[in-house]
C-alpha cells in the first residue's frame, strides 16, 4: 500500500486552442481530505471531469495507488473506486433513491432484465448505512429536500467501492452551493465519517468551508496549480489572494471612483410608466453618470421593467423620454437607435452570439465606427477589436476566435465592448452583469460600470446582490408587486443598509 | 485559461477551427473533383467544349434556385415553395411576354419576389415555422398557375427574342445563362465579405436573440431572405422559360429537390448560419456532374430523384453539427 492513493502529473487539457489545464500535478494521500479552489475558468471542473473520464487528456498521467491508468468512460473511472458528487444533481427525480444509487450498475439488483427489488433495496441500504443516513431506499428522490439528495449523491458516490479493489476515492464537486446552516452540518460530519475509509477532494468556491475541512488546499488559477498550502499555515484572506491575484481588501466595487451626478443633465425621463400584469406607475429621472438601481424580488416587475425599457416588451401608460424627446420603444431596434444598450441576462442566448468570431460581436450592434456606409473598413475593424480586447482585458486567442470558446467572464466583456463601441451609446441597461462571473471578471465588470458613467453614460443596473446594488449605484428604487416602494438615495458617503432595502421588497 | 497574448496575426490559425471543421469545408470540393475524374474515366471528352456547355445549361436554373433556397437556409428555414414559384413564373411569363415585352421580364421576377415577401412575412410576424408556411404556399402558387394555365403548357407565341438571349448567347462558347449565375453567386459572396451587415443572415442563423438584442430588425432580415429566395426563383422561370420556348405549371417542379440538394452538398448547415453563394455552386456543380455520371454508367434518369433524395439526408448527416441541436423532432 503506498501512501499516495491518487497522483496526477503534468496533466494538460486544451479546448480549441484554449488551455484549461496547463501542466497541473496534484496527489491525493489516504484518509486525506484535499481542497481544490479557484475561480470559474480555472480548471477545477476540467479537472474533474478528467479524473472522472469524461475528458480525455492531451498530457500528462493519471495514476491510481501508484499504477498508471487511462479513464476513457465514466464507467471506467468508477471501477477504479473514484466516485464523484456533481455540481449539478445528477439524479433522476421520478424514481426512487435505489434505482438512483445503483443507475446503470445494477449488478446483482437485476437479473435478466428484471429488477430484483429486495436485493436492490438491502445494497442501497448498504450504502446509506456508510453515511449514517436515515433516507429510505424506496423513497422517491422528487420527495427529498436538496440537502437529502446530496446526501444520496454522496452514497452514490460510494458505491463505488464495491466495484473497485482498493478505498474509494470521493470527489465532492461544489457540495454546499445548495446547502445552507444544519444541512452543511451534516454534509461536514459526513466528511469526518468518510475520511476513516476514503481519501476526498473537495471542490468549493467558499472559502472558510474549505479550510474547515481540508487537510490541504490547491489553488488552482487560469489552469495552472499556484499553491499548495497546509490549512495550519494559511488563512481564508492568503487564499482569496492567491485565487484572485490581488488584496482580497482592493477597492472591489471601486467606490472612490463613484462622482456625484446631482448637476449633471437629465438624461432619460420615466413619468407613469405601466404595463398590464407587470408594474406600474413607475418614475425616475437618470442623468448622465448615474447609476440607478432596481430591486426587488421575482416577480416584483423589474425585470419585465427592465425589458420594457429597451423595447423588447411594450407598455400600455405614461412615457419615456430621452434626451427632452419621447420615444416610443416599440422594439430593440427603435431603443438602440435611440441610444439604448442592454446587456441581458441570458448571456448565452441573448447576449453574445454564439459561432461569431469576437470581433463580429464588438460589432454586432453598431458597426459605424469601422464602416464607410454600408461597406466594412477591414483594417479599421481589426484594430479596433484588438483595441477592446486589449481595454477590456478579454482573454481570448485573437479576435477571430469564436466567443462560444471563451469563458463566461471574457464572453460578457465582449459584450460590453459591444455597447461600448457605439458613439450613440447614451444609456446602458444592465440586467444582472455579473451573474455566474468569477471575482475577478466581477471586479473587472465593476470599474467599466464607473468608466461608463464618466463617460457620461446613464447606467440602469438589475444587480444580482443588495451589496452590489448599493455599491455600484446612486439612486436605488425599491420595487414590489409591481410598485415601487421606496427611492434611497445612494450617493456615495450616504449608502443605505442592505436591511434598509429589504424592508421595501417583502 | 493560460494567459493568452492576444491578436499575432500567426496564430489565426488557432482560432478554434478543428479538423473537422476544415475537412468539412473542403469535403464538397473534393467530392466534386472526384466525381469529375470518375465521369473522364467513361467519357474521356467529358470537359470538351460541347459537353461543359451542356452541363452548364442544365446547371443555370438549379443554381438561381439553390442560390435563392441559400438565403433562407442561412437563417435556418426552408422554403419548400421557391420551385413551384419559378414554375408559376414561367407561366406568367408565357401569358405576358406576347403583350408586354420587356415588361413582363421585368415584373415577373418582382412578382416571384414578392410571393418570397409574403412567405417571410407569415413566418415573421405570426412566428410560424417556414416549412409550414411555405409548404401551404407551395400549395397555393401550384393552385394558381395550374388556373392561369389551364393545366397546360403555353407556348410563347410572340417575343420570345426577350427572353431567348438567355438561352442562346454565348460567351467564350458557354451559355450566358450559367455565367450571369455564377456572376450573381460571385457578387453575392463578395457583398456577405465587404457589406458591414453582410453577414446579418448567417447571425440570424447562428443567434437570432442575440441578433435582435442588439438592436437589429431581424423580422426584416427573415423577409429579405424570402424575398431574395423568390426572386432568385423568378430569375430561374425566365431560365427555364427561355430554354422550353414555353411555360408550365410545374416546369421547374423537379428542380426542388436537386436545389435543395445542391446547397446542403455545397456545405451549407442546414440548420443555418453557416455557408455562402460559393458554397453552393460547388454543390450545384456537383450534382450535375452526378447527373451526367449516372448517365454516363448507365443509369436510369427515373432513378436521379432517389439519389438527390439520399444525397441530401447524406450530406447533412456529414455535416451537421449535433452540439448546437437540442431534441430532433
Amino acid at each position: 500500500m503506498t501512501d499516495t492513493v491518487l497522483e496526477v502529473r503534468n496533466l494538460r487539457k486544451e479546448f480549441r486552442g484554449v488551455v484549461a489545464l496547463d501542466d497541473i500535478s496534484f496527489e491525493l494521500r489516504r484518509h486525506e481530505v484535499v481542497g481544490l479552489i479557484g475561480e470559474n475558468g480555472a480548471g477545477k471542473s476540467t479537472l474533474l471531469k478528467v479524473l472522472s473520464g469524461i475528458y480525455k487528456p492531451d498530457g500528462g498521467e493519471i495514476l491510481r495507488e501508484g499504477k498508471k491508468v487511462t479513464f476513457r468512460t465514466a464507467a471506467e473511472s468508477a471501477a477504479a473506486g473514484i466516485g464523484m458528487v456533481h455540481q449539478e444533481q445528477s439524479l433522476v427525480t421520478s424514481i426512487s433513491v435505489a434505482e438512483n444509487i445503483f443507475l446503470g450498475v445494477e449488478g446483482a439488483g437485476v437479473s435478466a432484465g428484471v429488477y430484483r427489488w429486495g436485493t436492490l433495496r438491502t445494497l442501497a441500504q448498504e450504502q446509506l448505512d456508510k453515511i449514517g443516513s436515515p433516507i429510505s431506499p424506496k423513497t422517491k428522490v422528487e420527495h427529498l429536500s436538496f440537502a437529502e439528495r446530496q446526501m444520496v449523491e454522496l452514497a452514490k458516490a460510494l458505491s463505488v467501492e464495491e466495484r473497485a479493489d482498493s478505498e474509494p476515492v470521493i470527489v465532492l464537486d461544489e457540495p454546499t452551493s445548495v446547502l445552507e446552516g444544519d444541512e452543511l452540518e451534516v454534509l461536514f460530519d459526513q466528511i469526518d465519517r468518510l475520511r476513516k475509509f476514503a481519501s476526498i477532494v473537495f471542490v468549493s468556491h467558499r472559502l472558510d468551508e474549505v479550510l474547515r475541512v481540508s487537510d490541504r488546499v490547491y489553488v488552482f488559477k487560469d489552469g495552472q496549480c499556484v499553491a499548495v498550502r497546509d490549512r495550519s499555515e494559511v488563512d481564508v484572506d492568503e487564499l482569496h489572494r492567491l485565487m484572485v491575484g490581488r488584496e482580497s481588501t482592493a477597492e472591489f466595487y471601486h467606490e472612490a471612483k463613484q462622482t456625484a451626478v446631482v448637476d449633471q443633465p437629465v438624461l432619460m425621463q420615466v413619468t407613469g410608466l405601466g404595463k398590464t400584469k407587470a408594474f406600474e406607475d413607475v418614475n425616475f429621472t437618470l442623468r448622465a453618470g448615474e447609476v440607478v438601481g432596481i430591486t426587488g424580488v421575482l416577480g416584483s416587475g423589474r425585470e419585465e421593467l427592465s425589458r420594457v425599457l429597451f423595447g423588447a416588451e411594450g407598455f400600455d401608460q405614461g412615457s419615456i423620454t430621452l434626451g427632452g424627446k419621447s420615444i416610443g420603444l416599440r422594439s430593440p431596434v427603435e431603443a438602440v437607435r435611440a441610444g439604448i444598450g442592454y446587456i441581458p441576462a441570458e448571456r448565452r442566448i441573448e447576449g453574445i452570439a454564439q459561432g461569431l468570431s469576437v470581433q463580429e460581436n464588438i460589432f454586432l450592434a453598431d458597426p459605424s465606427t469601422v464602416s464607410a456606409g454600408p461597406f466594412l473598413k477591414p483594417r479599421a475593424a481589426a484594430a479596433a477589436a484588438d483595441e477592446w480586447i486589449r481595454k477590456l482585458k478579454i482573454k481570448t486567442p485573437n479576435r477571430g476566435t469564436n466567443i462560444s470558446n471563451l469563458s463566461g467572464g471574457n464572453q460578457q466583456k465582449a459584450v460590453l465592448a459591444k455597447w461600448l463601441t457605439s458613439p450613440r451609446l447614451k444609456v446602458l441597461i444592465l440586467d444582472h452583469p455579473t451573474r455566474g462571473l468569477d471575482v475577478g471578471a466581477k471586479e473587472d465588470v465593476y470599474g467599466f460600470i464607473r468608466e461608463l458613467c464618466a463617460r457620461g453614460i446613464g447606467v440602469i443596473l438589475l444587480a444580482d446582490t443588495l451589496e452590489e446594488t448599493i455599491a455600484l449605484s446612486h439612486t436605488i428604487l425599491v420595487m414590489r408587486d409591481g410598485r415601487v416602494q421606496q427611492t434611497f438615495d445612494a450617493h456615495p458617503g450616504n449608502k443605505p443598509r442592505p436591511v434598509d432595502l429589504v424592508e421595501g421588497m417583502v | 485559461m493560460a494567459i493568452l497574448t492576444p491578436t499575432r496575426p500567426r496564430q489565426a490559425a488557432a482560432s478554434g477551427v478543428t479538423v473537422k471543421d476544415r475537412i468539412i469545408a473542403v469535403f464538397p470540393l473534393l467530392v466534386l473533383i472526384v466525381l469529375v475524374l470518375l465521369v473522364l474515366t467513361q467519357q474521356p471528352n467529358f470537359l470538351s467544349l460541347a459537353s461543359v456547355r451542356g452541363l452548364l445549361e442544365s446547371m443555370a436554373p438549379i443554381l438561381l434556385l439553390a442560390i435563392g433556397q441559400t438565403f433562407v437556409i442561412l437563417t435556418g428555414g426552408i422554403d419548400l415553395s421557391f420551385a413551384v414559384v419559378s414554375s408559376l413564373s414561367t407561366v406568367l411569363l408565357a401569358l405576358w411576354l406576347p403583350d408586354m415585352g420587356v415588361g413582363a421580364l421585368i415584373l415577373v421576377p418582382i412578382l416571384a419576389c414578392l410571393t418570397g415577401v409574403l412567405t417571410g412575412t407569415v413566418v415573421a410576424f405570426a412566428q410560424i415555422p417556414s416549412f409550414i408556411v411555405s409548404l401551404g404556399a407551395m400549395g397555393l402558387w401550384t393552385g394558381v398557375a395550374l388556373t392561369l394555365s389551364s393545366a397546360s403548357t403555353i407556348r410563347i407565341s410572340a417575343n420570345y427574342d426577350v427572353i431567348g438571349w438567355v438561352t442562346d448567347m454565348r460567351i467564350a462558347g458557354l451559355p450566358v445563362s450559367a455565367l450571369l449565375a455564377i456572376l450573381l453567386a460571385i457578387l453575392i459572396s463578395v457583398a456577405i465579405r465587404v457589406l458591414n451587415r453582410g453577414r446579418a443572415l448567417h447571425t440570424m442563423g447562428l443567434a437570432e436573440n442575440a441578433l435582435l438584442m442588439s438592436g437589429n430588425p431581424t423580422r426584416a432580415y427573415r423577409i429579405l431572405a424570402f424575398a431574395l429566395c423568390g426572386l432568385f426563383s423568378g430569375l430561374a422561370g425566365v431560365v427555364l422559360a427561355s430554354s422550353q420556348y414555353s411555360g408550365g405549371p410545374s416546369l421547374g417542379d423537379t428542380l426542388m429537390l436537386p436545389a435543395i440538394a445542391a446547397v446542403v452538398i455545397g456545405g451549407n448547415a442546414i440548420t443555418g448560419g453557416v455557408g455562402g453563394p460559393l458554397k453552393t455552386l460547388v454543390g450545384a456543380l456537383i450534382i450535375v456532374v452526378l447527373r451526367v455520371g449516372l448517365n454516363a454508367i448507365g443509369i436510369d434518369p427515373a432513378y436521379e430523384q432517389i439519389i438527390y433524395g439520399a444525397v441530401i439526408i447524406g450530406a447533412v448527416v456529414l455535416t451537421i453539427d449535433r452540439s448546437r441541436l437540442g431534441i430532433v423532432k
